[in-house]
């Protein structure tokens, strides 16, 4: 069942094109992998769908509805949640009261807010440091408090941007087998990332941007020997 | 038509001094990404100061300006570096909020000093009729204007020949990378400071012979200066020149063709319209 | 212990004014919970959501014109004037509000500077509706029995007690939003506004609604300004320095906290009054001064330092 469809999306910033005319269907359950050389518009794809910036073209409908033009808060109501490539979370605020404030979503009281936040912290295993300051965590479990916070908001789309970037080898097994744990619970994951083997080992599907225009959309298997994909990557003659 | 043309002269003349106000004040925002609410308080200084060398010594404003903007640049270093560059890292709303105690703390103290009567500077030729083309200029905005834009290119010839000039742009555009390439990014921000305060209290002394004159003239000064950046995008110099004129012109226009009382209101009014419809200000270039 | 500490808040509250017979000190008094009630509702938008606003006398004044207007005009009784005012507050708020918070830190608070000017400058050259510069003036306050006794509206006393039940209404006011959704919303806002909308916050209702809330409060402030010193003008009520010394309060006293605003009050109407003799108007300088020490050297504000010096912070 196709959950997210997007068309003809396009971004213009005055006269550079960052986005050309995207397409691409995200299925219930599946991990989708969204990859491309620095500067192919990765990030941009994923700001326009959350509404964080307007598209000059094209829609995307989740489930139906469209969901281009919306704020960002009222995306993550209708079921996107997002996490951001430059973590940002409230440094000033413990670790249980970030979790919590997207769990105020869906239950009004802080009761029951801080114990669903609490419970989907143990998901990210960050229960250890539910009272520190997120100021304080390391960059590893910045990222995973931000996962915690966009699952809080019992997303059905899981927006995930460079979850794996400046993170050491354990550090990303373990990012890998949460982002698989996480398909395994129920939410669908789309996740931008330059870490290959990663991207590789997890995704069920790829789709390849380059220059803001998508060059390949398939397995990993097959994106991976598609000629514009390598040429996009190493160049020309590599392919 | 001749009406139409006085007012325009007479706003573009104004604005002159306004753009170098909101120079001062964009400058200062540009480098240090603060925005300075007593600024106001510094054209009031500059004015004062003016007026008291004439007065007392019988210095003319347009020589004291001599005076006035290297020992104001100096009090502007001194404010940056004992007062604000300790409250700067706790934040934008923690400075915002200082610079207004800062306000509240000068005007005041001169309101103590000086009381609140109203005062004017009656420069002795102001009255000599000067009519080019037909059109009355008032004499002393006329040598004011002169002066502004004097000032105003030695400025940018500062900020674009010179060392100093350069690393206040690059520290402008991003202080990191400044650093990296040497340069003392806390004695430019001192610098920085030091040059908008210079500029204030320079646009004061040239603004006394057409203004009055009383402690909190600050208040609707800052408002208008804060009108202009934002018209013309914090950061920009450019910008703020074009805001200052724009602005002039508005009051100007609309004193004669609305309502003399609404005239300041017309460049709030002008103001909030822009926020709605380009919060980046006309020239797009200021977003916090 | 913040229990016992609120219980023995209350029962100053309710005792002091007996307490002595100066009915200046009862003035002050007064004064001081008027301005723990501006500075309260200041900090709801200022302090917990972090938008500083340098207008809300906007609000104080719309809520004293509303209450004036409404008893010299249609001689509705000013206690209702008063919640019309911190309705008709609320209301001028939400078109504020919405176009305003479309910007952002100081593009904000610059935005409310220019409308409480334009607001100011408007009610100032309304002659019809308000009497520009002359301002307006109530003689007498209707006639009101409590119990069968008549109301004695030359006393100060009974002014105290209504200023304390509106200081008491914004201080619950402020604590229930402190422990709420909504409170926590406004802190999330103040401390990222991108990471709030990212967890679904939709962060322009919400600074909207806490500025539409924070305006009632001013409003029926300002309803109660009109009803004790009986006289308004635009340059009393719509001052860009009353605007500033709601700001002062919440800052000096601690922003986003329940009590900073009384600790603020106190400190404000203190240095007016000991200053007030001396120099004419002196005491801002000293406010000014304040505010300045405070930020450098006390940033949460004395109740916030006061406050996790005792230990009392959750």
């Amino acid at each position: 069942m196709t959950l997210l469809t997007v068309s003809g999306l396009r971004k213009d910033f005055g006269g550079l094109r960052a986005i050309s005319d995207l397409s691409f269907e995200l299925r219930k359950g599946e991990i989708l992998g969204l990859i491309g050389p620095n500067g192919a518009g990765k990030t941009t794809a994923f700001n326009l769908i959350t509404g964080f910036i307007p598209a000059t073209a094209g829609t995307a409908l989740l489930e139906g509805q469209s969901i281009l033009g919306l704020k960002p808060s009222a995306i993550v109501k209708r079921g996107i949640a997002r996490t951001f490539q430059v973590v940002k979370p409230f440094r000033n605020l413990s670790v249980l009261e970030n979790v919590t404030l997207a769990a105020f979503l869906n239950e009004p009281r802080r009761v029951r807010a801080e114990e669903k936040a609490r419970a989907t912290l143990e998901r990210v295993q960050l229960s250890r440091k539910i009272e520190s300051n997120a100021g304080d965590l390391t960059l590893g479990e910045q990222k995973y408090l931000e996962i915690a916070r966009a699952l809080a908001t019992d997303a059905k789309i899981l927006f995930l941007d460079e979850p794996m970037g400046g993170l050491n080898p354990t550090e990303v097994e373990n990012a890998c087998a949460l982002v698989q744990r996480i398909r395994q619970d129920g939410t669908t994951v789309i996740l931008v990332e330059h870490h290959m083997q990663a991207i590789m080992k997890i995704s069920d599907r790829v789709v390849v941007l380059h220059h803001g225009v998508k060059i390949a959309d398939g397995t990993p298997h097959d994106v991976v020997r598609n000629r514009d994909v390598i040429a996009a990557y190493l160049g020309r003659q590599a392919a | 038509m001749e009406i139409f043309v006085q007012s325009v002269v007479s706003g573009v003349l104004t604005g002159s001094l306004y753009a170098m106000i909101a120079i001062g004040l964009t400058i200062v925002f540009g480098v240090m990404r603060i925005i300075n609410l007593a600024h106001g308080e510094m054209v009031m200084l500059g004015m004062f100061g003016a007026y008291w060398s004439y007065t007392l010594w019988g210095i003319d404003p347009f020589v004291s300006i001599l005076i006035w903007s290297p020992l104001m640049f100096l009090v502007g270093m001194a404010i940056h570096r004992f007062l604000l560059r300790d409250v700067i890292p706790k934040g934008e709303l923690n400075t915002l909020l200082y610079t207004a105690g800062l306000s509240l703390f000068v005007a005041n103290l001169a309101l103590f000093f000086w009381t609140g009567d109203y005062r004017t500077l009656n420069l002795p030729y102001a009255q000599w009729p000067v009519r080019p083309f037909g059109i009355a200029v008032p004499i002393a905005l006329a040598i004011a204007f002169c002066m502004a834009i004097a000032i105003t290119t030695a400025l940018y010839l500062l900020l674009s020949r010179t060392d100093i000039g350069r690393a206040i742009r690059a520290t402008a555009q991003n202080s990191q990378s400044a650093a990296l390439m040497g340069v003392n990014v806390k004695r430019i921000d001192t610098i920085t400071f030091g040059v908008g305060t210079a500029l204030a209290a320079a646009a004061g002394v040239l603004l006394v012979p057409s203004l009055y004159l009383y402690p909190t003239v600050g208040e609707i000064l800052i408002t208008k200066c804060f009108v202009i950046v934002v018209l013309g995008g914090l950061g920009s110099v450019p910008g703020a020149i074009a805001g200052a004129i724009l602005l002039g012109l508005v009051e100007s226009l609309g004193a004669v063709y609305v309502s003399v009382a609404y005239k300041d209101t017309i460049g709030f009014v002008l103001f909030l319209l822009v926020l709605l419809f380009r919060p980046s200000g006309l020239f797009g270039v200021g977003r916090s | 212990m913040k229990h016992i500490l609120a219980a023995v808040g209350v029962l100053i509250l309710f005792v002091a004014p007996l307490l002595t017979n100066n009915s200046f000190y009862q003035h002050l008094m007064i004064m001081v919970l008027f301005w723990t009630l501006l500075g309260a509702s200041w900090n709801l938008l200022g302090g917990f959501a972090g938008q500083v606003s340098f207008g809300h006398a906007t609000f104080l004044g719309i809520g004293a014109y509303t209450t004036m207007l409404f008893y010299l005009s249609l001689n509705m009784s000013p206690w209702l004037g008063m919640i019309a005012g911190g309705v008709l507050g609320a209301l001028v708020a939400l078109p504020i509000g919405l176009i305003c918070f479309r910007l952002r830190g100081p593009y904000f608070s610059l935005a409310t500077l220019a409308v409480a000017e334009i607001v100011r400058l408007v009610a100032l050259n309304w002659d019809q509706l308000t009497a520009g510069p002359v301002g307006l003036l109530i003689t007498t306050l209707p006639p009101l029995s409590l119990g069968g006794h008549a109301v004695n509206w030359e006393s100060k006393i009974p002014f105290y007690y209504i200023a304390a039940a509106l200081m008491l209404f914004a201080t619950v006011l402020t604590y229930a939003v402190s422990r709420s959704r909504f409170g926590a919303y406004l802190t999330a806002i103040r401390e990222d506004i991108d990471s709030a909308e990212a967890v679904g916050i939709d962060t322009v209702g919400v600074r909207v609604s806490a500025l539409v809330l924070s305006a009632f409060v001013v409003g029926l402030a300002g309803g109660f300004y009109s009803v004790y010193f009986r006289y308004i003008d635009p340059d009393a009520v719509f001052a860009i320095s009353l605007s500033v010394e709601m700001v002062f309060i919440a800052v000096v006293g601690g922003l986003a906290t329940t009590a900073g605003p009384v600790v603020g009050a106190l400190v404000l109407v203190s240095i007016a009054e000991v200053f007030r003799e001396r120099f004419a108007a002196g005491h801002l300088i000293f406010y000014g001064l304040f505010m300045m020490l405070v930020i450098r050297y006390l940033p949460e504000g004395i109740w916030g330092r006061l406050r996790f010096l005792l230990g009392l912070t959750r």
